[in-house]
């Protein structure tokens, strides 16, 4: 009974650990592909992991009208990242925690994270934290139903909800593919690029007020807690990338826990991540930024595909 | 066991304790602290039977009985406690004796003494004539249950008439209750005409009406109940009456009042008329997926705390709908598992909106009294001063996001498991409604989340916005614990749904045509389709939670201990750009609904007026105004015309009645005759 309930919780532990580990170097990886693409050097590839390092041991500063709910905050954040982390098939057609629920879960306790860092960045009274938490639940609200119609398509066309059950349907339904997977892609990959705040919805390279969203919300945050919420959004982006390559290309996933097996795997998963990332990297430098009025219309575009993959695939 | 009363006497005594501690508020009048125990302490008596007797119920028979007998005509006045009634019982005993036990120490605060007396007496007659709805076994003991309870409320809402925009918010709640009411005596007096009985058995078995009759029957009913929901286009008492109440009554309205429209709409419209059609479920399902949307982005635009949950009680009311209308076109295309899934997350959200509305309109009420304010832009920096309302307005703002591990989420998983075991089982082009309307409602979650971050972060975070809000202090124990209670019962009806499905599932039995194909694994684990379909253990994501915190807190300490720095923050003043900040350079509830309300602006046709006051040069304004509002479009261009046309008409008829004697004779003469020539020519 009790090695029933050990073997998911190492398993997941291992799993939250190594992506975390590996979460730092898809943005090194992303910033080194975008300045190439710009002819510049760019920064060190594990320079994350070195900002990580040194936020983590600076000295902690805070505002002093804020309460305990801005500490709160990026704790909150961070782990919910980590939780989601579990529920999501990475390297084995398993997640650590499917008995804990699947994407309905998923996306729960991701808007979980988002509300108390919102919450948070109320807190200190700064102008630029209410205006980075206000865009980032606006385009939230509007990413929501298009990232579900999109989760729908494919875990209606596998017959389950539950990612690790999801992923092992797509795998016995063969490699068929079918022209809705093109539409549901495209739709949930600008659901990604909203969600993980990238060109053209959010710039994470930017500082000026009028165009940050995520930046704002978390500008007032030094530190350890600075360390948590960029390492959390690090991680974010990776399992969302992990999550589009789990249920369109779900090809390559271990099927078994040989050795053999999840190395060939963990290769696969790798190439994956990196097309992904070169997608985004395209995407980001061959686009400006889309003011912030204009998102709605682009979320519009990814709620129509949603819709329009789920007609095609089911009637 | 001998010394416990038989079941039957359980819900008269319960009735009993309700009257009889409105009784004594009213003997008790001029001892107002002696008034407000009795009365409330009664309440929560008669409520905490009212819990037992829904209990055992839930676990054993359906109870039923006579709640007395007019001797004159004999009329039996009946009841029978079915497993549907139980819930709702369950409901309102859970909401109604934490509400009471608030109302002790809030009540001082908010009414003068003079009035404690009405209020406390009022308060009891509305929840028994509640329970009675809930628990009426014939026609003529639940109208006028209904009735009681309209007037009631009535009576409540209007109890700061002193205010003209209380006495308009009554006035417009007796007018749209008694249009409801009409249509609900109509359809009664037709099915009871039908039936040749009033006994709800004979009434509601389903086989009563049949072709056209049973769709007009429909729209009676669901015009009658739905106004007492709050359903969108009916909804426009609701936003008035909430706020206009003390808040402990807006809790108690928006827990309790709204679900016997619900109970109405479950017993008659989906479980009365027979099997429905596909129709109404469609019906019931597109006017719930509007509420869920208007209601929310209502929500979003007010900048009154109490209207603001008002209308969210419009998106929760459109929530329970979604469910129940998905529930119903299963039923109506005889899936009986699909539509056991969708009834089953339309009651699980009853309960659950039931117990964080209520918490959220008691910690609304602490906030108010303590501030005496409930306009978002003079609050904040609550949580420095009311540290315990502050987290349990947390609690309720994070189970009405839909957040897990806790309550709302349950429900909302519940209600999209319906909509997709519908899209997957069911053929045709019907079943693209159920994903449309799963898209929707994670819309309405994501946009109640903004909308309750927006409340929260204004009221109780950063600084405080007006000397009222500096001033405010913590509410007394009384008034905490049972929001404490209902915080309690939020976060564990989040971590143990299997157990309140398995409480469900009784209920689901006892209706016709439905069956759960899959019984409750666990208290922990959810599921109602197959297992492989999808499940849920919010305990899990609950405890993984509180290990990853522990784990980020590690993190984000460990490497500056080994270093030997100091544990503590320094605490510094947020950075002004380069000025002093103060709570005029804080982002307002107004501007942080802001970007919403641009987008959605063809719906809520927003509308502002800026005036800038100068005194030397228009660059440099001393004063800026600024007022936004929404145009109220319901009111507008349903109800005005409508109001004018019937108020034209009443104008023009008024030549019928000019006062003379002589005419009025004259009629009656007219009539005489006509009724002599018809009435011979039949026989």
């Amino acid at each position: 009974m009790i090695e029933h309930a050990l073997a998911p919780i190492g398993l997941a532990a291992l799993q939250a650990a190594a992506m975390l580990a590996l979460a730092p170097l898809l943005r090194g990886l992303i910033k080194k592909m975008k300045a190439a693409l710009q002819m510049r050097q760019g920064p060190p590839l594990l320079q994350v992991y070195y900002d990580l390092a040194k936020l983590l041991r600076k000295e902690a500063v805070r505002s002093a009208t804020s309460s305990w709910l801005y500490i709160a905050g990026p704790r909150m954040y961070f782990a919910t990242a980590v939780v989601a982390t579990t529920l999501v098939p990475v390297w084995i057609a398993a997640a650590p925690l499917e008995a804990a629920g699947g994407v309905l879960a998923f996306v729960g306790i991701l808007a979980l994270g988002r509300f108390f860092l919102a919450t948070a960045a109320l807190d200190t009274g700064s102008p630029f934290g209410g205006m980075g938490a206000s865009r980032e639940m606006t385009i939230a609200a509007l990413a929501e139903p298009a990232l579900m119609l999109g989760l729908f398509t494919a875990a209606l066309s596998a017959g389950s909800l539950n990612l690790g059950a999801l992923v092992r349907g797509l795998l016995d339904r063969g490699v068929a593919f079918h022209p809705s997977d093109v539409l549901a892609l495209a739709g949930l990959f600008i659901v990604v690029i909203a969600e993980t705040g990238r060109v053209p919805v959010d710039n994470p390279a930017t500082h000026l007020e009028l165009t940050m969203i995520h930046e704002a919300m978390v500008l007032e945050y030094a530190g350890a807690d600075l360390a948590l919420v960029e390492w959390a959004s690090a991680l974010k982006e990776l399992l969302y990338l992990t999550l589009l390559a789990d249920l369109f290309a779900p090809i390559g996933i271990a099927t078994s826990a040989s050795p053999v097996l999840l190395l060939q795997s963990a290769l696969i998963w790798a190439a994956k991540m990196f097309v992904l990332a070169l997608a985004v990297t395209l995407v980001e430098s061959t686009n400006a930024k889309l003011r912030l009025f204009r998102v709605p219309d682009l979320m519009a575009v990814s709620l129509g595909l949603g819709f329009l993959a789920l007609a095609i695939r089911f009637l | 066991m001998d010394a416990f009363p038989p079941l039957q006497e359980w819900f008269p005594a319960a009735v009993a304790a309700y009257l009889t501690s409105a009784a004594a508020a009213v003997v008790l009048a001029r001892w107002p602290r002696l008034c407000r125990v009795t009365a409330f302490g009664g309440s929560m008596l008669g409520s905490a039977l009212v819990v037992a007797l829904a209990l055992s119920v839930l676990a054993g028979e359906p109870v039923s009985g006579r709640l007395g007998v007019h001797a004159a005509s004999g009329i039996a006045f009946g009841y029978a406690v079915t497993p549907l009634a139980a819930w709702f019982l369950l409901v309102l005993g859970l909401v109604s004796a934490p509400v009471a036990l608030y109302s002790i120490g809030y009540l001082p605060h908010a009414v003068p003494d003079g009035r404690t007396a009405l209020l406390g007496a009022s308060f009891n007659v509305l929840v028994a004539a509640v329970a009675v709805v809930f628990a009426a076994a014939d026609v003529i003991t639940f109208l006028l249950a209904w009735e009681v309870m309209t007037l009631a409320t009535a009576a409540l809402v209007a109890s700061e008439h002193e205010i003209p925009a209380t006495r308009r918010a009554a006035y417009v709640y007796l007018v749209m209750s008694h249009v409801g009411t009409g249509a609900l005596l109509a359809g009664f007096l037709m099915l009871a005409s039908m039936a040749g009985s009033v006994s709800f058995e004979f009434v509601l078995a389903g086989d009563v009406a049949a072709g056209r009759w049973r769709d007009v029957l429909f729209v009676l009913f669901f015009f009658g109940f739905g106004v007492k929901a709050g359903v969108i286009p009916l909804h426009i008492w609701l936003p008035e009456a909430h706020p206009a109440a003390p808040s402990n009554i807006s809790a108690l309205m928006s827990a309790v009042l709204i679900k016997a429209g619900i109970y109405g709409l479950f017993r008659v419209c989906a479980f009365g008329l027979g099997v429905p059609a596909v129709n109404w479920g469609l019906g019931v399902m597109a006017l719930g997926a509007l509420s869920a949307i208007l209601g929310v982005l209502y929500a979003l635009a007010q900048s009154d705390l109490k209207r603001l949950l008002a209308y969210s009680t419009i998106e929760n009311a459109g929530i329970i709908l979604l469910g129940l209308g998905a529930g119903m076109t299963a039923a109506a295309l005889g899936r009986a598992d699909l539509a056991a899934a969708g009834i089953a997350a339309s009651l699980f959200h009853v309960l659950n909106h039931a117990l964080f509305k209520g918490l959220l309109f008691l910690s609304a009420g602490s906030v108010v009294m303590a501030s005496g304010s409930r306009r978002l832009e003079e609050l904040g920096g609550l949580i420095r001063r009311m540290p315990w309302t502050a987290a349990f307005f947390l609690v309720g703002a994070l189970a009405v996001s839909g957040l897990p591990p806790l309550n709302g989420f349950a429900s909302e998983w519940l209600t999209f498991q319906a909509l997709l075991l519908g899209f997957a089982s069911l053929s045709g082009v019907t079943r693209m409604n159920f994903p449309l309307a799963g898209a929707l409602l994670a819309l309405t979650s994501a946009l109640a989340a903004a909308c309750f971050v927006k409340a929260f972060g204004t009221v109780f975070l950063a600084l405080p916005r007006s000397r009222a809000a500096i001033d405010a202090g913590e509410s007394p124990a009384i008034m905490l614990v049972p929001q404490g209670w209902l915080a309690v019962l939020c976060v564990g009806v989040g971590l143990f749904p299997g157990a309140v499905l398995g409480a469900i599932a009784g209920v689901l039995t006892s209706l016709p045509g439905l069956r759960l194909a899959h019984a409750p694994a666990g208290a922990l684990t959810m599921a109602v389709g197959p297992a492989s379909f999808d499940h849920v253990a919010p305990a899990a994501l609950g405890l993984t939670l509180a290990a990853a915190v522990l784990g980020a807190a590690i993190v984000a300490m460990a490497p500056r201990l080994r270093s030997g720095q100091a544990r503590l923050a320094r605490r510094v003043p947020t950075w002004g750009c380069g000025g002093e900040l103060g709570p005029a350079n804080q982002y307002t509830g107004a501007a942080f609904s802001k970007p919403l309300m641009m987008i959605f602006r063809t719906v809520l046709r927003p509308t502002r007026e800026v005036e800038a006051l100068a005194d030397v040069s228009p660059y440099y304004p001393r004063e800026v105004r600024y007022r936004t509002a929404i145009e109220p479009v319901f009111e507008r261009y349903l109800y005005h015309p409508l109001t004018t046309a019937v108020l034209g008409a009443a104008g023009r008829l008024k030549v019928l009645q000019a006062g003379s004697l002589h005419a009025y004779l004259a009629y009656v003469l007219v009539l005489g005759v006509v009724l002599l020539i018809w009435l011979g020519g039949m026989r």
